[in-house]
């Protein structure tokens, strides 16, 4: 493997850090600015609105000619390229999740009943289970009485 | 260029979703959903291989990981500071 490789991590990490953050950020104050109530959908709000500050931000510096970065970052070719490699991965994971649940789903995913030991069932009397239990009871009762008279 | 990296990181991701799953499933699926598991594991793990074959010696390919990579950490960041705020409040 070439150990020359000239990796772009301010064109590329850093711009898609700031966009997560920032979906992050509309996302849940869209939430919790939607079902939220009081204290809550006020964070909600200001959650929103650092969001929509972001990427607009993010926007003006890589599209509208807003350096407030300098050293190049922002650069509109490889902030398109970074934006287009994260969507398609994303793309992917749901992709794959949808195949394991179409697998998962034809898979008949509950064990056989024959595997279950139904012997024990059988040989399983209810009526003793429940005289016995009710001898427990008894005993337990009448020791309580004893202890109170005492 | 473009239609390569979205095919490798479309990849990438089915991949990191067979993985993961995979290692769920298998470990905590029933004795049928289990072989199952087995499978998307020895799935992911050939995506990776082929991933590794193909495309690790191009730059354009590890700067679209790390876009990736920043994206996800940026999400996680984001969440947290929604947390934090909610259950300061």
């Amino acid at each position: 493997m070439d150990t020359t490789l000239d990796y772009d991590v301010m064109n590329f990490f850093v711009p898609m850090l700031i966009v997560g953050i920032g979906v992050a950020l509309l996302a849940t104050g869209m939430f919790t600015s939607y079902f939220g109530a009081g204290k809550s959908q006020k964070i909600g709000f200001a959650l929103l609105f650092f969001g929509i500050v972001i990427l607009a931000l993010v926007y003006l510096m890589t599209f509208g000619g807003v350096d407030a970065i300098p050293d190049d970052t922002f650069e509109e070719d490889e902030f398109n390229e970074a934006l287009t490699s994260g969507i398609a991965a994303l793309g992917g994971v749901i992709a794959g999740m949808f195949i394991i649940l179409f697998v998962l789903m034809k898979v008949d995913s509950v064990d056989d009943l024959e595997d279950l030991d139904l012997e024990d069932l059988e040989d399983l009397d209810l009526d003793e289970e429940l005289k016995k239990l009710e001898e427990e009871l008894n005993q337990t009762d009448e020791n309580d009485n004893t202890e109170e008279e005492e | 260029m473009d239609v390569d990296i979205v095919i490798s990181m479309g990849l990438v991701g089915v991949m990191l979703a067979m993985l993961g799953m995979g290692l769920l499933i298998a470990y905590y699926g029933s004795s049928k959903t289990r072989n199952v598991g087995v499978l998307f594991l020895v799935l992911g793990v050939g995506l990776a291989y082929y991933l590794v074959e193909m495309d690790t010696g191009d730059v354009a390919f590890w700067n679209s990981m790390l876009a990736f990579v920043g994206g996800m950490v940026g999400g996680m960041l984001g969440i947290i500071a929604f947390l934090v705020a909610i259950i300061k409040s």
